[in-house]
């Protein structure tokens, strides 16, 4: 009977080879796709038992914290294993446009972006995650800290904010190096109203906001277009001065008023006023914001070259993201010499964010060279070391460095000179000596131009040695002098620290 | 010749020191009786501080009475069968010890702030872990009664077809009650007797009583069995009336199947007859008959009773979303999955080196104190910890086989095997099925599920192993060389 024991054995040591393989396979090899497997009420409950990284905006003005995970309530401090813990947002709408919200049901903005390194799963997290297991020490999310300057951010806030209630979006960048410094929208919403942990209240809260008509949600700031009016001449101009057809800010053009196009239709100049003496030198032409004048100079570019230098300043480009996805903003190819007209003063088909505002600035503040805006500056382990770090890089060069030259010059003259569109809001009167270079626009708006325009203000500053450029546009808000360009300044001021 | 074989030995013993006494190895399984205790003990400990940041209260008594109860147990091995294998009491007091610990800590679930899930298993009474205990003393008692009255398990021969009657009775007797009677609640199986709040599950002694009836009438029909017979394409084939025995036992288990919805028992009780009788002859052609018999009877079952074919749907399709959510019922044309991801989901969040006891949520698993329990180690202790109580059990069934190769006895012999195969072959079922490695059928995780009748009969199990082993390791009488011409045989 030995012989058929022995080979009972061999069936049953081949039984638990067969399990051990299993169970090896199962919780060796499948874990990750289990966990997306539908049903999984594991994970789904795991992601609020343990602490959740910290969104800290580090980019100046001291490291602020802006969304964290604490210990929710009645859940006792001592209960190691369960502690439930949720997110929460110290400065409530403040930051709402950059960290999103992260939910029972999701998440948005940051909190969705950079998901891997806050929940701790991404793969350089690994060894640490291993290491606090050994110790005992409960899991952790890693830190990501943003390039977003808690004073600038504070300042936009509030600029949209104190705004009357119109809908406008705005965006501060480091020309130097494209960080983003701050970027806000209006209307917004809560974030801390979306950390529930009870998904009825969830699905309330979020049905109330996704039907309220204002659109709170909506990150106008990289998610909405505007047509950008008047600013656009800044790409008008550039691809005048670098395509050679104009020799620089002194070059004379026509500027009649109005100006017969094509079609036959006329364009006229704001208020239909004269442009200087009917030929002024470009730089007056600029800082008088003639409508006319740059017509000229877009139907002697041409309308693909347009295009073509709109295009290198960033427009037309769906794939930009900060890492949030930015809406393209559009220059249309157009070869039709009167819309050509139309869309050299930024009408038409014309549409940009406030982020491709900033943009523009930038290029021209940081001698032609365009760098890729970014929200990330590094990641930190709970340990403090760096995980990852945005390194600068370049997303192209607008215009050559001596063009930018120029049209700095043509944009400190619109504050700096007593005739310049933006001199009293952005000018002398209002920020003494510091220099801000800008550039207004002020867009018609609504098909039959009943509405009320929409307001646009380009800039950087300090003229000098940019240090900042923000792109602000208010929706309905009049003049881009008198509506948007004091939200810009308030800006400036609160991030160089010129004025408390 | 070498040179080697030119020297004196220095290994031989001088030849004054008479013959070495074999050691008993009771040091060694109270040794290893001591790790065990300290093991749970330090597993009920970590539960406590994984649920809320404290030892458990009553740690020390908890440990103590543990403690006690095991050693009653190893002071009774040393009185009644001091040459049994040192092994056995030792695991068996591991994984009882573990199983308490995991009724403790799923009796916990949720008790502390939990998020979602709140709130105590349903299906798990507040007095869980008390009760088990309460088993637990109940199985290590069977285990001594079993150790006392069977000196040897000869005995039990005597009662080979009265012992037999007693199993199909026992197995019986739930299929004849009513349902309320004895339906285990949400499972459909109809297993149990349940009296006043109490129940028992027969089965699992039935189980006892069938084996010793197979050993029996093996070991006196296995002659006729291996040796008459035609040979038919290089088997040899057995008479056709000899056949008789095999066709009741494979009718009992379908009957079953079909009666009792049980279908893990069912496997389990043919394959341990065909084990057995393959034991008994060593006759390929009886495997091979059990074999086909038992996969013609399942794919029979599979097209004739829905819930077994559902079992292979289940088997096959368990992450469809359909068959997640599934409502059951008469109308449905899904199955319900649900337990048997949520059992796998519990695994993959374990992964390799588990949540830590206390810190997992295993709870979300219906039913997992009971057949889905490995599950619950694999989600706490990872598989690093279910790879090790599989070696347990893989180590226990290998001292069973190793006592069944070296007892004499041949009933002895086939009680032994038997029976360590079947608890081999109910741990593949069980853990095999929560795996996803074959179709999911319900048995208990032998020491671990929640459950009396498992844990006691399980002990007895245990004890009637240690009896073989005893008669295996025990020496034979010092013949006396003075007597002249009378020497000792042993009997075998």
């Amino acid at each position: 009977m030995n012989r058929a024991l022995s080979r009972l054995s061999l069936a049953v040591l081949i039984m638990f080879a067969l399990l051990l393989i299993n169970v090896n396979y199962v919780q060796g090899f499948e874990p990750s796709s289990l966990a997306t497997k539908p049903g999984n009420a594991r994970v789904f409950e795991q992601q609020f038992h343990y602490q959740r990284g910290s969104i800290i905006a580090a980019g100046g003005g001291g490291n602020v914290t802006i969304a964290e995970s604490r210990p929710a309530q009645g859940s006792s401090s001592n209960n190691t294993g369960n502690t439930t813990y949720s997110r929460s947002y110290p400065y409530g709408s403040v930051y709402a446009p950059i960290t999103g919200f992260d939910s029972v049901y999701g998440s948005t903005g940051i909190e969705q972006a950079y998901n891997k390194y806050l929940s701790g799963t991404a793969s350089n997290l690994a060894v640490h995650n291993l290491v606090s297991l050994l110790t005992g020490k409960p899991k952790q999310g890693a830190n990501v800290l943003l390039t977003v300057s808690a004073k600038a951010q504070q300042a936009a806030y509030q600029g949209l904010q104190n705004d009357g209630g119109h809908q406008a979006g705005v965006v501060a960048l480091d020309p130097t190096t494209g960080a983003i410094l701050a970027m806000a929208s209006t209307p917004t919403f809560n974030p801390n109203k979306f950390t529930t942990l009870n998904g009825t209240k969830f699905d309330q809260i979020d049905k109330a906001y996704l039907s309220d008509p204002a659109q709170p949600l909506l990150n106008r700031a990289i998610n909405e277009t505007y047509p950008p009016g008047s600013s656009f001449k800044v790409i008008t101009g550039s691809a005048g001065f670098s395509t050679g057809k104009y020799a620089g800010p002194t070059a004379t053009i026509a500027a009649p008023q109005p100006l017969t196009l094509p079609n036959g239709n006329q364009l006229n100049n704001d208020g239909g006023e004269q442009c200087g003496d009917g030929h002024p030198p470009i730089l007056e032409a600029f800082y008088l914001s003639c409508n006319t004048a740059f017509a000229n100079i877009g139907m002697k570019v041409g309308g693909p070259t347009l295009q073509q230098y709109a295009t290198k300043f960033g427009w037309n480009d769906s794939t930009l993201t900060i890492p949030m996805q930015v809406s393209a903003s559009v220059v249309p190819r157009v070869t039709d010499k009167s819309f050509t007209a139309l869309s050299s003063i930024g009408q038409f088909d014309d549409q940009a964010t406030p982020l491709q505002e900033a943009m523009d600035a930038a290029a021209i503040a940081n001698h032609g060279t365009l760098m890729r805006p970014y929200l990330l500056q590094s990641v930190q382990a709970p340990d403090l070391t760096t995980l990852a770090k945005t390194q600068p890089s370049v997303l192209s060069q607008a215009v050559s460095s001596q063009v930018a030259g120029d049209m700095q010059q043509m944009m400190i003259a619109v504050t700096q000179n007593p005739a310049g569109t933006a001199y009293q809001t952005a000018g002398p009167p209002t920020v003494g000596t510091l220099v801000i270079a800008g550039k207004t626009g002020t867009a018609e708006n609504g098909l039959t131009n009943t509405a009320t325009d929409d307001a646009v203000f380009t800039c950087f500053a300090p003229a000098s040695d940019p240090k900042i450029a923000v792109g602000v546009i208010v929706k309905g808000g009049g003049f881009g002098a008198a509506a948007a360009a004091p939200i810009a300044v308030k800006i400036i001021e609160a991030y160089l620290g010129v004025k408390q | 010749m070498t040179a080697i074989s030119d020297r004196p030995s220095a290994a031989r013993p001088p030849a004054d020191a008479g013959v070495a006494m074999p050691r008993n190895r009771r040091q060694t399984e109270l040794l290893m009786l001591a790790f065990a205790i300290v093991v749970v003990l330090f597993a009920y400990a970590s539960t406590g501080l994984g649920l809320n940041g404290k030892v458990p209260a009553g740690l020390a008594e908890y440990g103590l009475a543990f403690a006690v109860l095991m050693l009653v147990a190893h002071f009774a091995v040393r009185k009644f069968a001091p040459w049994a294998d040192p092994l056995l009491l030792p695991l068996a007091a591991l994984l009882n010890g573990l199983g308490i610990v995991m009724i403790y800590r799923l009796q916990q679930a949720g008790r502390n702030g939990n998020a979602g899930n709140g709130g105590p298993i349903q299906t798990l009474s507040s007095s869980a872990t008390a009760v088990q205990v309460m088993y637990s003393a109940i199985g290590v008692a069977a285990f001594i009664a079993v150790l006392v009255f069977i000196r040897e398990v000869r005995v039990l021969q005597r009662y080979t077809y009265t012992l037999g009657a007693l199993g199909l009775i026992l197995i019986a007797i739930p299929a004849l009650l009513p349902d309320s009677m004895s339906e285990v609640a949400g499972t459909g199986a109809k297993i149990q007797i349940s009296l006043g709040g109490f129940s028992i599950q027969p089965e699992q002694f039935g189980e006892l009583g069938l084996a010793v009836f197979f050993a029996g009438y093996l070991v006196a029909k296995r002659d006729v069995l291996s040796l008459a017979g035609r040979r038919f394409l290089g088997i040899d084939l057995p008479r056709g009336r000899d056949l008789g025995p095999v066709l009741i036992a494979w009718g009992a288990s379908l009957l079953v199947l079909v009666f009792e919805s049980d279908i893990g028992t069912s496997a389990l009780f043919f394959g341990l007859f065909v084990a057995m009788i393959y034991i008994a002859t060593q006759r390929t052609s009886w495997l091979l008959i059990g074999i086909l018999l038992f996969v013609f009877g399942a794919l029979l079952a599979a097209k004739l009773f829905s819930h077994v074919g559902a079992r292979f749907t289940e088997w096959l399709h368990p992450f469809t979303v359909a068959n997640i959510n599934c409502v059951p019922g008469p109308a449905a044309h899904c199955v319900s999955s649900y337990q048997l991801v949520q059992g796998l989901y519990g695994l993959g969040a374990g992964g390799i080196l588990g949540s830590g006891l206390g810190h997992g949520q295993p709870y979300i698993t219906p039913l997992v104190q009971s057949d889905f329990i490995m599950t619950a180690f694999g989600e706490e202790l990872g598989l690093t910890g279910l790879m090790a109580m599989l070696l347990i059990f893989g180590l226990m069934v290998q001292r069973g086989l190793r006592a069944a190769l070296a007892v004499r006895d041949p009933f002895a012999k086939l009680l032994a095997g038997g029976l360590s195969f079947a608890l081999a072959l109910q741990i593949f079922i069980i853990v095999g099925g929560v795996t996803r490695l074959i179709p999911l059928t319900g048995i208990t995780t032998p020491f671990l599920s929640q459950g009396g009748s498992s844990l006691i009969a399980i002990w007895a199990m245990v004890a009637l192993l240690m009896r073989v082993s005893d008669a295996a390791r025990r020496p034979a009488p010092q013949p006396i060389q003075d007597e002249g011409m009378t020497q000792v045989v042993r009997a075998g």
